[in-house]
């Protein structure tokens, strides 16, 4: 059928340009909104601001002198549950404990590391990309802080942290969301490197910049080769990358890092929806098609309906 | 909504129009109109009403405890049922009058319309329900103001996008569309002054209404979709089996199945209770459109997982894969069994085939959040007796609402003749309506066309 050969009103036009018009719009504007910057770029580049923590687990003796001192900075309470209320002995990350010393063992070979675990501060994080009030948000240095006045406790920031880090205050009526923030506010924006680097006796985990600090990471395997797994730093490509970075002797899979892709979560997550709903984009979209349709139906049951009243004597109901 | 020339009393009972494709004879189904006799309150809703109660004295502790000792929650399991399954699953029979509303209005199957009313009680009671779950699912409720301040929002976050239109959807669209109910009550049961009223505002509903529906239809296909979409983000916790690019897409036609398969199952079921006649030529639209969405779900589904490589892993006969394998056949046999007319147009089989779509349609959408879901620390979550009874609870509430609903206000599609504009009283003293002057018509005699 030839659509200039329907007869139209003015008016109709007119509505049929503007529905066009803003259909077209609506496709055009949000797709060059959408070339000039990628929010979440499948391979995140660190800021130049980005400071790091780099852990070796072959030097760590496990001394744990990281643990209160990172209670300290950020007054945490010692976990004494285990202890009998005597000493700090938290049995992984919980409400009261923003970084742990674990130990792996092997129970047949005497093989064993210990492994320092807190906030990864990702280059591109799962938790602030989900968080919907921006609660959880990257600050200056990278730094991965959350703010208590914006969180609705949705705990979606626990669904999609990979290394499963945030902590939510089961126990308490006001709960907040307990993890690691690289001591911003405590020491960070004072020029103080973090609690449990500064706490460090034996400079297992150090405190730098980001690429100062991979570069001596890579040094030291380059120095020893084969001493460390994989004779990679773990954080470095791990999920678009991350700004805490380990060595490790023993596979990373053993001492509780997970085996993750080079990509950034969030850029999977969002590639398709940030096109979508750039500048509701997609849902007006939908919004002009389906109202096109809805239109022409309505019609067709409204003219519909007046013949079936009469015909019938029974109203129509909505 | 009634027009006002309906109030007189010399009521023609409306003569049945044929059905164009032959494949039954009579459409029973003319009009909503209320349930009139027969007792509200039976032991089943009072029981139903105990097992709200129940959950709603659970609802009231839960607001001064914490959630720690109230549920089995932990920081690696952080979302138990009441986001699980009264959100993610339930929504998905709630869809409903998105499936059967886009059928009526966008793609013109204009036989769907006096089911739509069934399919909207349903979807905005689980949609409330579900709500009302996560109101107490949530740890710093308060802060929620930041909904109304679109500067604090986070535009790519998934989760944002479904707190802020569910609770949209609920209480302006579902609202908006079942508000005709309420008002065409008060027209039958209303005074002059409440019908002068309406006569002034119905026409106004009738011009806003093609305009409203546009958002009662744009809205959940984004929310069911970011429900997909939140999973996302979970990455590798999820099993590759379920964990995939397409889940947005395949959740929102999960819904669409489900919201289809629910209402044939629920309308069977209703009318079964309250002796209605049912109507061949609907209920088998219904089942053709079923049928068509699990074929739909299942091509998705099938070139989804050959694309991620993933299909070996489908029938690798484990845990994961058996569940798959149960999850696919479950709307597989519906899919296939309503191609046939002789299933379609039998209650029965009809009623099983729904039946099985529906927790098919369930289980798609519940697995990936739970069962599925296994991050590596080696903890556990089953849920706790409080968070099970507050979910109970909360489907019990639903189900009461839909019971008075269905009795109080013209839900149910019915024969136009059985209207007879005695809606139920409020109140519990009569429990049925007065009997009204004119004689019930049986249908068998509308059949025969007398």
């Amino acid at each position: 059928m030839n659509i200039l050969a329907v007869p139209l009103t003015r008016r109709q036009a007119f509505k049929a340009m503007l529905g066009i018009g803003s259909t077209v719009a609506s496709v055009v504007l949000p797709k060059s909104a959408a070339a000039s910057t990628e929010e979440h770029p499948a391979h995140p580049v660190a800021a130049p601001d980005a400071v790091a923590m780099l852990y070796d687990s072959t030097i760590c003796t496990g001394c744990k002198a990281c643990m209160p001192a990172c209670n300290e900075a950020n007054g945490l309470p010692a976990d004494t549950l285990l202890s009998g209320g005597i000493w700090d002995m938290p049995t992984g990350l919980n409400a009261q404990t923003k970084n742990i010393i674990e130990l792996y063992q092997d129970p047949k070979s005497d093989e064993f590391a210990f492994v320092k675990k807190q906030c990864m501060h990702c280059l591109d994080p799962a938790c602030v990309t989900g968080c919907p009030f921006g609660s959880l948000k990257k600050v200056d240095f990278g730094a991965v802080t959350w703010n208590s006045s914006l969180c609705i406790g949705c705990r979606y920031c626990e669904v999609a942290c990979p290394f499963e880090v945030p902590q939510f205050e089961w126990q308490a009526l006001n709960p907040k969301i307990v993890k690691c923030e690289f001591c911003y506010d405590q020491r960070l924006k004072e020029n103080l490197e973090p609690a449990c680097t500064a706490a460090c006796p034996t400079g297992a985990v150090i405190f730098g910049k980001r690429d100062a600090l991979l570069d001596q990471a890579k040094g030291r395997i380059a120095a020893v080769p084969d001493k460390y797994y994989e004779n990679r730093v773990y954080g470095e490509h791990e999920a678009g990358g991350t700004q805490v970075l380990y060595l490790s002797s023993v596979s990373f899979q053993k001492i509780g890092l997970p085996k993750l892709g080079p990509t950034s979560l969030g850029h999977y997550a969002t590639k398709v929806t940030s096109v979508i709903y750039k500048w509701l984009g997609g849902p007006v979209l939908m919004a002009g098609v389906l109202g096109l349709f809805i239109r022409r139906n309505w019609n067709r049951h409204e003219a519909e309906r007046l013949l079936h009243e009469k015909e019938t004597g029974f109203p129509d109901q909505l | 909504m009634n027009s006002p020339a309906m109030s007189s009393p010399d009521l023609t009972p409306t003569l049945a129009s044929s059905d164009k494709r032959g494949t039954t004879l009579i459409n029973h189904w003319q009009a909503g109109v209320p349930v009139t006799t027969g007792p509200v309150l039976t032991p089943l809703l009072a029981g139903l009403i105990a097992l709200a109660a129940i959950g709603f004295v659970m609802a009231a502790i839960r607001v001064v405890s914490p959630l720690g000792p109230f549920s089995a929650m932990n920081s690696v399991y952080a979302w138990g049922i009441w986001k699980t399954f009264n959100v993610m699953t339930l929504t998905a029979l709630g869809s409903g009058p998105l499936a059967l509303g886009m059928a009526a209005w966008v793609f013109n199957r204009q036989k769907l319309h006096v089911v739509m009313r069934t399919a909207l009680v349903s979807g905005f009671l689980f949609y409330a329900t579900g709500l009302i779950a996560l109101g107490f699912d949530v740890g710093r409720p308060w802060n929620f103001y930041s909904a109304l301040m679109p500067w604090r929002w986070n535009t790519e976050s998934a989760m944002l996008e479904i707190s802020i239109c569910m609770p949209l959807y609920c209480a302006v669209f579902l609202s908006f569309e079942i508000l005709p109910l309420f008002l065409e009550r008060l027209y039958y049961t209303g005074n002059e002054k409440s019908r002068a009223f309406l006569r002034h505002v119905s026409p106004r509903i009738r011009k806003m209404y093609p305009f409203v529906i546009i958002g009662a239809y744009v809205i959940p296909l984004m929310h069911q979709s970011s429900l997909g979409g939140l999973l996302l983000l979970a990455g590798d916790k999820i099993n590759p089996l379920w964990q995939s690019p397409a889940m947005p897409w395949l959740y929102l036609v999960a819904a669409a199945l489900c919201g289809f398969a629910f209402t044939i199952f629920l309308l069977l079921i209703v009318c079964l209770r309250y002796g209605r006649k049912l109507d061949g030529g609907v209920l088998s639209e219904l089942a053709n459109l079923l049928s068509g969405m699990c074929f739909f779900f299942l091509a998705i589904r099938a070139i989804d997982l050959i694309w991620r490589g993933q299909i070996h892993a489908a029938f690798a006969f484990n845990k994961m894969s058996l569940l798959f394998l149960l999850e696919t056949s479950l709307i597989l046999i519906p899919a296939v069994a309503l191609r046939f007319r002789r299933v379609r147009q039998t209650p029965r089989t009809l009623l099983n085939m729904s039946a099985l779509a529906c927790v098919g349609g369930m289980l798609y959408r519940f697995i990936p959040t739970s069962i599925a879901y296994s991050p590596m620390r080696s903890t556990s979550y089953f849920p706790s007796v409080p968070e099970l009874v507050m979910a109970v609870g909360y489907i019990s509430l639903g189900i009461v609402a839909f019971i008075f609903a269905v009795n109080y206000f013209a839900v149910l599609p019915g024969e136009a003749s059985c209207w007879d504009h005695a809606f139920r009283p409020f109140g519990w003293k009569r429990r049925t309506a007065a009997p009204t002057e004119m004689p019930l018509m049986p249908a068998t005699a509308l059949e025969r066309g007398v």
